[in-house]
């Protein structure tokens, strides 16, 4: 008897707590909205330029409006410093800041930050790369007895980073970072984890013959400057695969898919993970007239790229670090097919114009049927 | 009549993944209930599928054959669950057990009894223990290794040292490193909920092919079976196998006596195929410790992972997330926006959700965030009023996002501390040569000390940094407050 008005009241309360949580998301919209507009008027040029006319004309005219100036000042001031920082990471990408390492038995508190902010394909930043260096006296060498009179110089260490694993940190470390190998053995406790025991033995090597093995001098600039390179590299390559991802369609598959509807529908494409997307959803490539079922990098380092078109051929190709089709192999059930891979590399061999070169190879290859023996072979394959 | 098919001879082949265990197999009905009934249903129907129907073909009810009818008949009727005549019959059975409650119970006995009454392959083991996984991540205790190229100090080519795994290249040159000494089934298959691509390895002692009736209980073995799971380009490697100083204890037994067939060893050769397996000519890797090992595998993926946060554990979380500073389009000074809402926007914009507009894209999550536990955030509130902003302060300095933010939980801890104790030293020589170890347990270690520190019980400013969690260790030495590795030590 009771329970059907308790369930109305439930309903209600449902509806209301409903229409109560879009009403604060708007609120937070509005609010997050609102915020973004005030900052970016407080540093609108024209804004911060009538600020500094009125600081200059201030001291002539102190009677109107001091006091809204006052309150004003020091967040114009806020923002236009972070819109200079802004545009400092905008324009050189590469910045530097102090930190202090918060840890209390840390031997060297204040660390270097060097930040690397990188622009995607679609505007946006990606999250920031950060590389925290230690600058760190290296103990007086005590097998030091031939010459090694001179203090030794600081020098720097990767403490901390984010850097993926994409990129080898460690081993550029090693060739743009080269410490004196004396110190290793002294610095082995500072909890630096790369250290293996093989750069101990030349660490020994190294005390036993220290003219074999002259310390080149730490190159600050160069390892960032590498760092960055091969980051962006990165980035590039998986927007490029991205780029050619989208361009063919992506399908993403519905959760629900896996049960009851599944079946029967297979025939139309390969559900395929996209490494490079977020999240483990399975994708698929839109039937598209070039034959091309599938297309994605074979790993999170888009180094490698693998097309598998729908007559049952495999491809294979290599992204070059300035974004050429380097190598490509396609395997088909009769062996490989040489002419495919010419067309994947060939033309001026950019990832950017691939399908481009596949489409024009199709309409070439189709009409006419006898241009060469290999061709009218895959258009008949096709 | 001995028929000469069942002569037995040594091979060095894999187990064949369509081995059959027989139903009956009392074990199998324990491995099949750790799964959850939409579990159990979602696996029937992937080997329902059209794909995979030869692979795990159920049994059916045979019309042509006039002679045996009768004898199926009879059978029939003993049988709780008829056989269906068509695959179709089949598909839409389980389909009815999906629309309509129950235990999970009738699904198993179902598919013991009924579909696959001629035996469950070890394929289909392979597949419920992986989906076991995939639900509880938390399972089972995995070891971080680092795959390491030998020699590759010498040569100063700077790009990246991870093998490139292709499954079946790789799952040969793994039978071939360990067919002559055991013999095993493989099966690889990728994680749902995490990156990870898991290989699971069952590994027998006797390199007989199994006749399945008297051995059906050790080919359920739990013991017996491996786990490796390889993360997406990075080079490490998780393994189930316990930690290394067993392993390590286990090698130089073997060394001495030839034979060692218990299941420790054999897991021992399996390790120790795998990076043999991944070598190529002229680049060949070993497997080295990292002093990591944990229950949860989020830990290790953001420990040994292939994201940011490898090196920047602890205080510097807040450059893992980027939680300290927006993108340099963010027109708000960063001391005015929250570590929260930058670690959400930075993630939406990684998402690349469709219209994700700086105005929208991070506010539905957030709101959800508040509406879902709006007493907690009231307590919160009371309670932060109650913590000094200075402890505060130092909390967020020390341990930066981790444990608040992100999450990777430690279950163990070990420290092994070489100081001698400051107190006592003067009076006692003897204390300042006995190391102290100190073991922390529990569901999340790292996040433990934060709450401690927050509750004021441990001053956050003079915590030295393994407490926490920079260096992203389960074990770990300490002399002075630092870490020592093998290296220096």
């Amino acid at each position: 008897m009771s329970t059907p008005p308790s369930l109305t009241t439930e309903e209600q309360a449902e509806a209301l707590d409903s229409e109560i949580s879009t009403i604060r998301a708007e609120l937070r919209a509005l609010h997050h909205r609102r915020r973004t507009l005030t900052t970016s008027l407080l540093s609108s040029r024209p804004l911060q330029r009538l600020a500094k006319r009125h600081q200059e004309s201030s001291p002539s005219q102190p009677i109107r409006t001091p006091k809204q100036w006052a309150d004003l000042s020091p967040l114009l001031h806020a923002s236009s410093l972070h819109a200079d920082l802004n545009h400092h990471r905008i324009a050189f990408s590469t910045t530097a800041f102090p930190f202090t390492d918060p840890s209390p038995t840390a031997e060297a508190r204040n660390l270097l930050g060097v930040r690397i902010d990188i622009c995607a394909k679609d505007g946006r930043y990606t999250k920031p790369y950060y590389i925290l260096l230690r600058k760190v006296q290296p103990p007086m060498p005590v097998t030091g007895d031939a010459g090694q009179t001179k203090k030794p110089q600081k020098v720097l260490y990767v403490h901390r980073h984010t850097i993926p694993a994409v990129v080898d940190l460690g081993t550029l470390e090693r060739v743009y970072l080269p410490r004196a190998k004396g110190s290793a053995t002294g610095e082995g406790e500072g909890g630096d984890v790369v250290q293996g025991t093989e750069e101990e033995e030349e660490a020994e090597r190294a005390q036993l013959k220290p003219w074999k093995h002259k310390v080149r001098p730490q190159n600050l600039s160069g390892f960032v400057r590498e760092v960055r390179r091969q980051l962006v590299v990165w980035h590039l390559r998986c927007d490029g695969v991205r780029y050619l991802r989208e361009r063919l369609g992506v399908v993403r598959r519905e959760a629900e898919g896996a049960g009851a509807t599944g079946y029967g529908e297979e025939e139309d494409g390969v559900w395929e993970r996209d490494v490079l997307a977020e999240g483990n959803q399975e994708t698929r490539i839109v039937k598209n007239d070039l034959g091309i079922v599938a297309l994605g990098a074979t790993a999170l380092e888009a180094v490698y790229v693998r097309v598998e078109w729908e007559d049952g051929r495999v491809g294979r190709f290599k992204i070059s670090n300035t974004g050429m089709v380097e190598r490509a192999v396609v395997m088909g059930d009769s062996g490989r097919d040489k002419l495919m891979e010419a067309v994947l590399t060939g033309g001026n061999g950019r990832l950017e114009t691939l399908l481009d070169r596949l489409r024009k190879h199709a309409s070439d290859a189709k009409p006419p049927a006898s241009v060469s023996e290999v061709a009218s072979e895959t258009a008949s394959e096709v | 009549m001995a028929r000469s098919k069942y002569v037995r001879a040594p091979t060095t082949a894999s187990l064949p993944g369509d081995l059959r265990i027989p139903s009956s197999t009392p074990s199998l009905v324990k491995t099949f209930s750790k799964l959850t009934r939409q579990a159990l249903l979602d696996l029937v129907f992937q080997w329902l599928d059209d794909r995979n129907i030869q692979n795990f073909a159920p049994y059916l009810q045979e019309v042509n054959e006039g002679t045996e009818r009768e004898d199926d008949g009879d059978d029939e009727g003993f049988r709780p669950y008829p056989a269906e005549r068509t695959i179709n019959g089949v598909r839409n059975a389980y389909q009815e057990l999906q629309f309509r409650k129950g235990g999970k119970r009738e699904v198993i006995e179902r598919i013991l009894d009924g579909d696959w009454r001629h035996g469950v392959t070890l394929r289909q083991l392979a597949m419920v223990d992986l989906r076991y996984i995939d639900d509880h991540p938390s399972c089972l205790r995995w070891t971080a290794l680092e795959l390491v190229q030998i020699g590759v100090l010498s040569s100063n080519n700077p790009s990246a040292c991870i093998p490139r795994v292709h499954a079946s290249t790789f799952l040969s040159g793994l039978q071939r490193e360990i067919s002559p000494l055991v013999k095993a089934h493989y099966h690889l298959g990728r994680l749902t909920s995490l990156p990870l691509t898991v290989l699971r390895v069952f590994v027998t002692t006797s390199p007989y092919q199994i006749a399945s009736r008297q051995n059906a209980e050790s080919l359920t073995d739990s013991s017996r079976t491996i786990y490796v799971a390889f993360p997406d380009s990075c080079p490490f490697i998780y393994t189930s196998i316990a930690s290394s100083p067993v392993a390590s204890k286990a090698g130089s037994a073997t060394q001495n006596s030839p034979i060692a067939t218990d299941s420790r060893s054999l897991q021992r050769l399996v390790r120790d195929a795998i990076p043999k397996a991944l070598s190529l000519p002229h680049q060949r890797y070993t497997l080295k410790p990292t002093s990591l090992t944990a229950k949860s595998l989020e830990a290790l993926l953001s420990f040994r992972g292939p994201g940011r946060s490898n090196r920047a554990g602890g205080a510097f979380s807040i450059f893992a997330d980027a939680a300290l500073e927006g993108s340099p389009l963010d027109p708000r000074p960063s001391s005015t926006v929250s570590p929260e809402e930058h670690v959400r926007q930075s993630t939406s914009h990684h998402l690349n959700t469709p219209g994700g507009k700086e105005n929208t894209a991070a506010d539905s999550e957030e709101v959800s965030y508040k509406i879902g536990r709006p007493p907690k955030r009231s307590l919160a509130n009371i309670r932060e009023s109650q913590i000094s902003k200075k402890r505060a302060l130092a909390l967020q300095a020390r341990f930066g996002s981790s444990g608040a933010l992100s999450s990777a939980p430690l279950d163990r801890l070990d420290v092994r501390l070489l100081d001698a104790l400051t107190g006592d030293a003067k009076t006692e020589e003897h204390a300042q040569q006995t190391p102290i170890s100190l073991t922390f347990t529990g569901t999340d270690v790292i996040g433990g000390f934060r709450k401690l520190a927050e509750l004021g019980i441990v001053d956050a400013e003079r915590m030295p940094s393994w407490m926490t969690g920079e260096e992203g260790v389960s074990t770990v030495v300490v002399r002075e407050g630092k870490r020592v590795t093998k290296a220096g030590g």
